[in-house]
């Protein structure tokens, strides 16, 4: 009974310490005195002064669009990346390629916009919504092959070998075993990318132009002079939006698991 | 699989409707028509009903993209991915563009607002006879300080920073023209400096300030002195006005010695597509009453003086951040020193700030 407590105290902590700065934020959302000390008054104006604010509003709407669909292209992308490595037998080979996958994961953010930036001047491509979603959709598709990989070697060779000698055909085993096995990594990798689209500034602040741009870039260049509250407001609804889809992505989980998810298994 | 294909679509919907919706507001902002011009600014640095009005008044459509330093600016202009029509470098940014031919020239004759400018800011060392460049803002180097923490003591001069009761109080700005010149100008040696001798002088005077230094720091010297965590800083007169809007205790003074004279002014970089709209807003930014508003709004000091006839009294008389004649006659602008030079400055800075105790 005791330990118990104590782990509870530990774990009460943790979240503290996670979600302290950003009640400190939505708490100044709410400040009439336009800093983020000395709480004034209460106050709606951070909030109807950001909904009237039309160019940051297309920056949010950017933001999550680029988000949206590089998160998705590059899960396509990067499962059949999985399935080709993973059907690579070749042990140094798989090991090769696994390797320079991971390269992609662990270089430094600047070092690949810079690269991008030189790329896309090199083709000629005008920098804006293309220029952004395929840097993004470039540095989101290794991750989704890291997500991917362990659920296909979880599911092993022998569930293929059985749906062969059923006599299924590639595009079966393909749709039929293979890809419903994995959904689960398949969803983790989607929403592993999508954080990443959101809050990636280095990347993106290179290859933004033309009138286009997301909402890291545009935080990061108000920071010089100060960021207004609105900003705060602004971080509270997405931070409330991004919960509100966590609670519903629970409840879909569990009302179609029934009690195979969670503690309600082990009774 | 079903549960894939229908996520996979509901996300391809999603995005869909999203861009219609951009598409939509950008429609109704005006966007994307014919004639547009694109403008590189610093982050909060102008009025935004000021791009409304000269949306309505010239049928120009502006879009407005924001940077945080002259260097991002340089990349981005240089690198040319996007056609910017209008940037606002600092005047060593400008110097170094010039060099690098990444400037168009400005036609004065399509800038008839250009007689508003005060003579004092204009034909300046770093762009002779204005040929690329218009002053948008300027400002100085000088003294922030929190008389209640400081118990009567007064700042005239750079030297009275060498005060021994302000022990572990004083903070800098990272910047190694910065603090080697306030070292140069309490020494009554000018900024542009090149004689080694009296650098090293400089130095060595720097370096027996070291007890009374409590950082050098960038940016978030704003939030410590805001916060009273420290009750001096040598800073620029524009952040010293940002901090002074936040917390009332805090006072500026540029010392008496002479300064630094900083500009922002507007260029119109190579890239431009549209070089008439680009005249056309630099021409819209110098009229009198739109700068008053821009200035009222910004808080830097502006070198429009028809704007500053109609600026609040109090605001002009404010020597502070309109300093007298006789003391803007001492002001200094950065000269570009050279390469040599400017790695010889950078190197004694480095020594400086080695030797902290």
């Amino acid at each position: 009974m005791k330990k118990m407590k104590l782990s509870n105290i530990y774990l009460f902590i943790v979240f503290i310490v996670l979600y302290a700065p950003i009640f400190y934020l939505m708490f100044y959302s709410f400040n009439s005195g336009g800093k983020m000390y000395h709480f004034e008054s209460f106050t709606f104006d951070w909030y109807r002064e950001l909904f009237q604010d039309t160019r940051l509003l297309i920056i949010v709407l950017n933001t999550v669009i680029i988000a949206l669909l590089s998160s998705a292209i590059s899960t396509v992308l990067g499962v059949f990346g999985a399935i080709a490595i993973w059907y690579v037998r070749k042990n140094y080979r798989k090991n090769l390629l696994l390797s320079l996958n991971n390269v992609l994961i662990v270089s430094p953010d600047v070092i690949i916009g810079a690269s991008f930036l030189i790329m896309f001047t090199v083709l000629g491509i005008k920098l804006g919504f293309t220029s952004v979603l395929l840097s993004h959709i470039a540095f989101s598709v290794p991750i989704v092959v890291i997500m991917v990989l362990p659920k296909l070697q979880e599911m092993g060779s022998s569930l293929i070998d059985a749906a062969q000698d059923l006599g299924a055909g590639r595009r079966e085993i393909l749709t039929k075993v293979i890809l419903p096995y994995i959904t689960p990594g398949i969803f983790a990798g989607f929403f592993m990318a999508l954080t990443y689209s959101l809050d990636d500034f280095a990347v993106t602040f290179f290859v933004t132009g033309n009138g286009f741009s997301t909402l890291s870039v545009e935080i990061y260049s108000l920071a010089r002079r100060g960021i207004s509250l609105n900003i705060n407001a602004l971080s509270t609804l997405l931070f409330l939006f991004t919960i509100i889809l966590v609670i519903g992505y629970y409840f879909i989980v569990t009302k179609r698991n029934g009690r195979a998810v969670g503690l309600g298994a082990r009774k | 699989m079903k549960k894939l294909v229908n996520a996979f679509l509901a996300i391809v919907i999603v995005s869909f409707l999203l861009i219609m919706l951009v598409n939509y507001l950008n429609a109704s902002e005006g966007y994307g028509g014919g004639n547009t011009i694109t403008v590189y600014n610093w982050g909060d640095y102008i009025d935004p009903e000021l791009l409304d009005r000269f949306e309505e008044e010239t049928g120009i459509t502006v879009i407005y993209e924001t940077f945080d330093s002259n260097e991002a600016m340089m990349t981005k202009i240089q690198q040319g991915g996007t056609s910017y029509d209008v940037a606002i470098p600092s005047e060593y940014a400008i110097e170094k563009m010039k060099e690098e031919g990444q400037l168009l020239k400005v036609d004065h004759s399509k800038i008839p607002n250009l007689k508003n400018i005060d003579e004092r800011f204009l034909d300046l060392s770093f762009d002779p006879g204005n040929e690329y460049s218009i002053p948008y803002f300027w400002g100085t180097v000088g003294i922030v300080y929190n008389p209640t923490l400081l118990d009567g003591i007064e700042f005239h001069s750079w030297n009275d920073l060498w005060n021994e009761d302000l022990k572990n109080e004083i903070l800098l700005v990272d910047g190694a023209r910065e603090v080697l010149g306030f070292g140069l100008n309490s020494l009554n040696y000018s900024l542009n400096e090149t004689d080694q001798a009296k650098l090293v002088e400089a130095k060595e005077k720097l370096e027996t300030l070291q007890p009374n230094i409590k950082a050098i720091v960038g940016d978030e010297i704003k939030m410590l002195m805001v916060n009273e965590e420290a009750s001096v800083g040598v800073v620029w007169s524009g952040d010293a006005a940002d901090m002074m809007w936040e917390n009332e205790n805090l006072d500026y003074v540029v010392p008496v010695e002479g300064s630094n004279l900083w500009f922002d002014n507007m260029v119109i970089p190579k890239t431009a597509k549209n070089v008439d709209g680009a005249h056309q807003f630099i021409n819209f930014m110098l009229d009198a009453e739109v700068a008053a508003q821009n200035a009222d709004y910004v808080g830097y000091s502006t070198p429009n003086k028809e704007a500053m006839k109609l600026l609040p009294e109090e605001t002009i008389s404010d020597e502070r951040f309109y300093p007298s004649p006789e003391l803007t006659e001492r002001l200094e602008v950065y000269e570009n020193l050279g390469k040599k030079m400017l790695a010889y400055y950078n190197d004694l800075y480095l020594e400086f700030k080695m030797h902290r105790k």
